[in-house]
């Protein structure tokens, strides 16, 4: 005789399906929260774009002087700013609390995740939405346009690279902001790690090699956030995309690790806070 | 099986010391000095499913990071405890859905939106279906008297009803443990009255234990059957409140008006003078009614003047509880001797 046997979804995906959902109510909160001042959140949207704009402009004069360096030419620039900007910009939209996690660890502000069922660092970085991150992410889309490698296959691919580069962007973050557990306050320093990380993601990868190349992949891995997706953007190759797919991969881990080692050490404080 | 099973439970905090002023500042830079503050000292209590406890301490005794402790949120530095059969700073998760924590300084409802989608995001944090999360928004706005306040934003409400608000958030997921930490922090008499007349009715509705921290002793009136009284973290005395009120409450304090001025060095046998007002003919005092039984104190009064007004009543649950603390810290500083 024949049995029905109805197909079992595994356990890892229900997991998943369960924080996915999770995560989009938090979403959807910190959207409508960002648009309770719906002219503050046009106003930073436009602003951002336009001042990407302008700094751009730097670029498009000193390509227009010099043509290449050393074969980085201006559309590789409009790529790899396009992919840098929309994975910044992604990165503060949905885990805007990533760039003030020092704060939040140093005021004793993670009691209010910890008192709640949910993976705590998940949940304290996505819950933040920083609304010029959508004006960084809409100005990458634009520089990707511009830069001429635009094609339906290389949109597709463009989309994958910058979520990794977020991926391993946010991951950056949150190490840095880490060592708040240990430091005691590390505000300053991961705000030097942040300018650091865009600083040389944005620069022509072609400029670094030999040990400056290494740290771009290691200490400050800004290749992950520009050289290397702008160049799985150009052309597919399983190569780049396993670079940045185990790149990306290995700092969340490594993210995960630090911010719940460090967790141990929390400490909390009665410092009156709000959810915003 | 407790509620709450707490045993030997110690916390310290690493602190860094330094000298005052700039000199002091560039010292502590070449070479820091750190100190040990001991949070909770040995700490052991428990409580029972059901049990409404309070949980009453000066600003700094311990009560807040106890319950941290409790909720998952902190480590201890060494002792047990287990809450609702969980370990907290191991089973947080599995625990945080059968909890509901309120911290009156730490507000959990998002300050930019109106409660209600505070309420809804809360109901796919504990994973409830929006049906069920209406119903049970619908049930507490009217238990809480919040109907008409949850579609305004946060940041509009006053002090109290965002507290009632907090409150209501707190129990959206049927907890069967609430913990309280200074939830009437900050509120006017008629603010903290609504917010206990609420926790008591829900907590008798729905038969969820309740535990309380706070300095205020009218929390533990209101709301609470029995007290934990901890200072520089260590229990000084646990008892029922009644038992508490009992032993303590063995004074008593009279506030008597008469028809004519009476002498600026009024005394009556067996009481303590307080206060002798000029206007209005008052005098305030107060006597060990096991000492002096109360009907010899009014026959005395009579005996000075003609009587227009008088009261009797008990000391305020705080000069009690001050009182303890008093006794502990002399206590303690001549063990310390």
């Amino acid at each position: 005789m024949n049995e029905y046997h109805p197909t079992r979804t595994p356990a890892w995906i229900l997991l998943i399906m369960r924080e996915l959902k999770f995560l989009l109510a938090v979403w959807k909160t910190n959207i409508a929260s960002a648009m309770e001042y719906r002219a503050a959140f046009i106003a930073q949207m436009l602003g951002m774009i336009l001042n990407n704009a302008v700094y751009f402009i730097f670029w498009v004069i000193f390509f227009d002087r010099f043509r290449d360096v050393r074969g980085w030419e201006l559309s590789d620039m409009f790529l790899v700013f396009g992919v840098a900007a929309s994975a910044f910009g992604l990165a503060a939209f949905l885990f805007g609390n990533a760039f003030y996690l020092s704060e939040i660890i140093a005021r004793g502000r993670l009691d209010y995740y910890l008192s709640l069922p949910r993976p705590i660092l998940l949940h304290t970085v996505a819950s933040r939405s920083i609304s010029s991150g959508l004006g960084d992410f809409t100005y990458g889309i634009l520089s990707y346009l511009a830069s001429g490698y635009c094609t339906w296959d290389g949109f597709g691919r463009f989309l994958c690279g910058v979520v990794l580069a977020c991926m391993a962007f946010t991951s950056f973050m949150i190490i840095v902001h880490s060592l708040t557990f240990w430091l005691g306050n590390a505000a300053g320093f991961a705000g030097l790690a942040l300018n650091a990380m865009v600083t040389f993601a944005l620069y022509p990868v072609t400029l670094f090699e030999g040990f400056s190349k290494l740290i771009l992949f290691t200490i400050v891995p800004a290749a992950l956030m520009g050289a290397l997706p702008a160049e799985f953007v150009r052309a597919f190759s399983w190569g780049a995309l396993g670079k940045l797919f185990l790149g990306a991969l290995l700092l969340l881990g490594l993210a995960v690790l630090v911010f719940h080692r460090g967790l141990r050490r929390y400490e909390s404080g009665s410092a009156i806070q709000v959810e915003v | 099986m407790p509620a709450i099973q707490v045993t030997n439970l110690h916390k310290n905090f690493q602190t860094k010391r330094k000298a005052v002023g700039l000199r002091g500042s560039l010292r502590s830079l070449v070479r820091a000095e750190y100190g040990t503050v001991e949070a909770v000292r040995g700490l052991s209590f428990a409580m029972d499913p059901g049990e409404l406890l309070g949980f009453i301490g000066p600003n700094g005794a311990g009560k807040s990071t106890t319950i941290k402790i409790l909720t998952g949120i902190l480590f201890p530095s060494s002792g047990q405890a287990t809450v609702l059969g969980f370990v907290p700073w191991k089973q947080r998760r599995q625990l945080a859905y059968q909890i509901g924590t309120v911290f009156g300084q730490r507000p959990q409802l998002w300050y930019h939106l109106p409660a209600i989608d505070t309420f809804s995001l809360f109901g796919k944090i504990f994973e409830l279906d929006d049906r069920e999360t209406s119903k049970r928004i619908a049930f507490l706005a009217e238990a809480f008297d919040i109907a008409d306040l949850l579609e305004t934003p946060v940041r509009k409400l006053s002090l109290g009803q965002r507290m009632r608000c907090e409150v209501a958030a707190s129990l959206l997921h049927k907890p069967r443990l609430l913990l309280l930490d200074e939830p009437s922090i900050g509120l006017d008499v008629v603010a903290k009255q609504r917010i206990r007349d609420a926790i008591r009715e829900m907590a008798s509705l729905e038969g969820v234990g309740v535990l309380l921290t706070s300095h205020d002793a009218g929390d533990l009136e209101a709301l609470c059957k029995r007290v934990i009284i901890i200072n520089h973290g260590q229990i000084v005395y646990q008892d029922k409140v009644s038992a508490l009120k009992r032993t303590f409450l063995t004074s008593k304090l009279v506030e008597v008006r008469y028809a004519r001025q009476v002498a600026p060095d009024f005394h009556i046998a067996g009481t303590e003078t307080l206060k002798v007002a000029k206007e209005r003919y008052g005098v305030k005092l107060r006597f060990e009614a096991r000492q002096t039984p109360v009907e010899a104190v009014m026959a005395r009064l009579s005996e000075v003047g003609s009587v227009v007004d008088i009261t009797i009543s008990d000391p305020p649950l705080e000069e009690v509880i001050a009182a303890i603390y008093e006794q502990a810290e002399r206590s303690e500083a001549a063990i310390a001797k």
